[in-house]
């Protein structure tokens, strides 16, 4: 294959498997990159069904970004094999996965045995809860287009810079708004809120999923009610795509109040960018923080 | 969106669902006229319960892919189609149906309880074992084509003896057919192919391959030649529209070829009186 000419000045074709990485490619790249996401923000990235245009959208693309560490692994390779796209493939310059310089949480250490429960071998894949991922995540993307577009690696360069400032003075306020609950202790349904509670201080002591995909048995749901009781939790994070009869129960029982959060831009209609996910997520977690302990 | 351009990326996926057509539509005259109806969910679950257990073992490599895996799946299927060929409900009071849906019941919820023993992608499992049929590969195409050539060869060869268990398992009794015996292989050869097409197109879309075709050519003949010959024209028809249908409304393609069956089958009821005025009845 021949190496890009150094002028060529038509936009990269970039694919991402999430809205979420699709905001930040677009903070990067600007004018000079177009993006599109295969999975949309209300659906959960662990499962998603294919159609016909993934395989269009990956065909053409120039580079895939991926969130990786197992998150799309139940359906993105085969998408991959079949996209008769040499540039995508895992270990060539078009595939990208966006995790490689992040910080990784719930990373197991030592050898993973069955009493450990649910464990990623890779850590946990939702990584892009944390500002701090966030500029990460956009550095990593800048070094990977200025490699497959030279001649823009400048405008990349100054357009990262930006994105990183606006994320750092927008993370102080989010900070700011959170910093009156610190070490608040939450529930959450899966485990989709490490960074995002490491981020901001809050306390994760329980999940009301054990493990993901697998019903919660009787003695696994009165653990966590007698847990939340003796440390008086008042509040239950759920993503959108899983079901609220076992969060309500709970809550019913426990006297919390079941807070719908989404976790990937797109998951609600205010959330239409990195920064704005953050600002729906913290406004909606603070106001529910208000309304539980006015109660 | 560019219909022949992506076109190209459904040809494998349409290749593969030509070669479902071909054996299912076969099969599903065996278990339509046996009363089987759930029979390959059934198998397919057990198959499924062996891919859990062989990942909780030791030997295999954590890889739901690997050899390890499908051999102890392949093994559970063959465990499943003897209990079936041992209850074999002619001369019993309980129905086989019953015992099938056991079956199904109990290796899914088995499945549920070995997952929740696994230390990792218990969350991944259950998508992996069972395959879109938009993400088959030219490979498996090839592999599946040889592997059902086969298995579709055995049965032509030994037409004689598989179709005299299915239509009148009494008969073949007297004669001195071991019943049984025929049972365990159209079992076990039944429970590789549905298994192996579990895999690649999931267990919606093998269910409607199996039993769809068979069912709407009853509505129009009664030879099991001309039964075959009306249900393999049928997939492949459905197979194409549903295929059509998937890209040019962008839906997925396994969904889309299930429900493409369903109306097609009304549409074929409907036209039924039209085409093959009622007989007086005798």
């Amino acid at each position: 294959m021949l190496a890009p000419a150094p002028e060529a000045a038509a936009a990269v074709r970039v694919v991402t498997t999430t809205e979420d990485l699709a905001s930040i490619v677009r903070e990067v790249g600007g004018d000079r990159v177009t993006v599109e996401a295969i999975a949309s923000g209300r659906q959960d990235p662990h499962f998603v069904e294919p159609k016909p245009s993934f395989i269009l959208k990956l065909n053409k693309a120039e580079l895939l970004v991926i969130v990786g560490r197992e998150l799309e692994n139940a359906w993105l390779p085969p998408l991959i094999t079949q996209s008769r796209n040499a540039r995508i493939q895992p270990g060539n310059p078009g595939y990208l996965d966006a995790s490689q310089n992040v910080k990784i949480l719930d990373l197991p250490t030592g050898a993973i045995t069955r009493a450990m429960g649910d464990v990623h071998p890779q850590g946990n894949p939702h990584y892009w809860l944390d500002p701090g991922n966030g500029r990460r995540i956009a550095q990593t993307v800048q070094a990977r287009l200025a490699q497959l577009a030279p001649a823009d690696a400048e405008y990349f360069a100054q357009r990262t810079a930006d994105f990183v400032k606006r994320v750092t003075e927008a993370e102080g306020r989010w900070k700011a708004a959170l910093a009156p609950y610190k070490g608040l202790k939450v529930v959450t349904y899966h485990r989709s809120w490490s960074n995002f509670a490491d981020g901001f201080g809050l306390d994760v002591i329980g999940y009301v999923e054990p493990k993901p995909g697998i019903p919660p048995s009787p003695a696994h749901t009165l653990a966590l009610i007698q847990e939340m009781k003796a440390q008086n939790v008042k509040i239950i994070l759920v993503e959108p795509y899983f079901d609220l009869k076992t969060p309500t129960a709970i809550a019913r029982d426990t006297g919390a109040k079941v807070v719908v959060l989404p976790p990937s831009v797109g998951g609600a209609p205010g959330a239409t960018d990195y920064l704005r996910l953050f600002d729906y997520d913290i406004k909606l977690l603070t106001d529910a923080i208000r309304e539980s302990a006015a109660r | 969106m560019n219909i022949v351009q992506i076109g190209t990326f459904l040809a494998a996926p349409f290749a593969a669902s030509l070669i479902l057509t071909g054996i299912h539509a076969y099969l599903g005259v065996h278990v339509v006229e046996r009363g089987v109806i759930f029979v390959d969910l059934s198998l397919a679950q057990i198959a499924a319960l062996g891919a859990t257990i062989a990942l909780l073992l030791p030997f295999s490599s954590g890889d739901p892919h690997g050899p390890e895996v499908y051999w102890v799946s392949l093994a559970f299927t063959f465990i499943g189609a003897a209990i079936f060929s041992l209850v074999r409900g002619h001369h019993s009071r309980i129905p086989q149906e019953a015992i099938i849906g056991i079956s199904y019941a109990v290796a899914s919820a088995a499945a549920i309880l070995a997952m929740s023993k696994s230390t990792s992608q218990a969350e991944h499992l259950n998508h992996m074992l069972v395959g879109n049929i938009i993400a088959v590969s030219w490979h498996e195409v090839f592999k599946t084509a040889g592997l059902y050539g086969v298995v579709g060869l055995f049965h032509f060869l030994f037409r004689r003896q598989f179709l005299a268990i299915s239509l009148h398992a009494e008969e073949p009794e007297r004669t001195g057919l071991n019943v049984r015996f025929w049972d365990f292989l159209f079992y076990a050869s039944f429970g590789f192919v549905v298994t192996s097409s579990v895999a690649i197109a999931g267990v919606l879309l093998v269910f409607c391959y199996l039993i769809v075709p068979s069912v709407a050519a009853m509505l129009y003949a009664e030879t099991i030649g001309a039964r075959l010959a009306i249900g393999w024209v049928m997939g492949t028809v459905v197979s194409a529209a549903g295929v059509y249908l998937s890209v040019v409304l962008d839906l997925p393609t396994g969904a889309t070829i299930v429900c493409t069956f369903g109306a097609v089958l009304i549409l074929m009821w409907l036209a039924r009186p039209l085409i093959r005025p009622q007989r007086a009845p005798a």
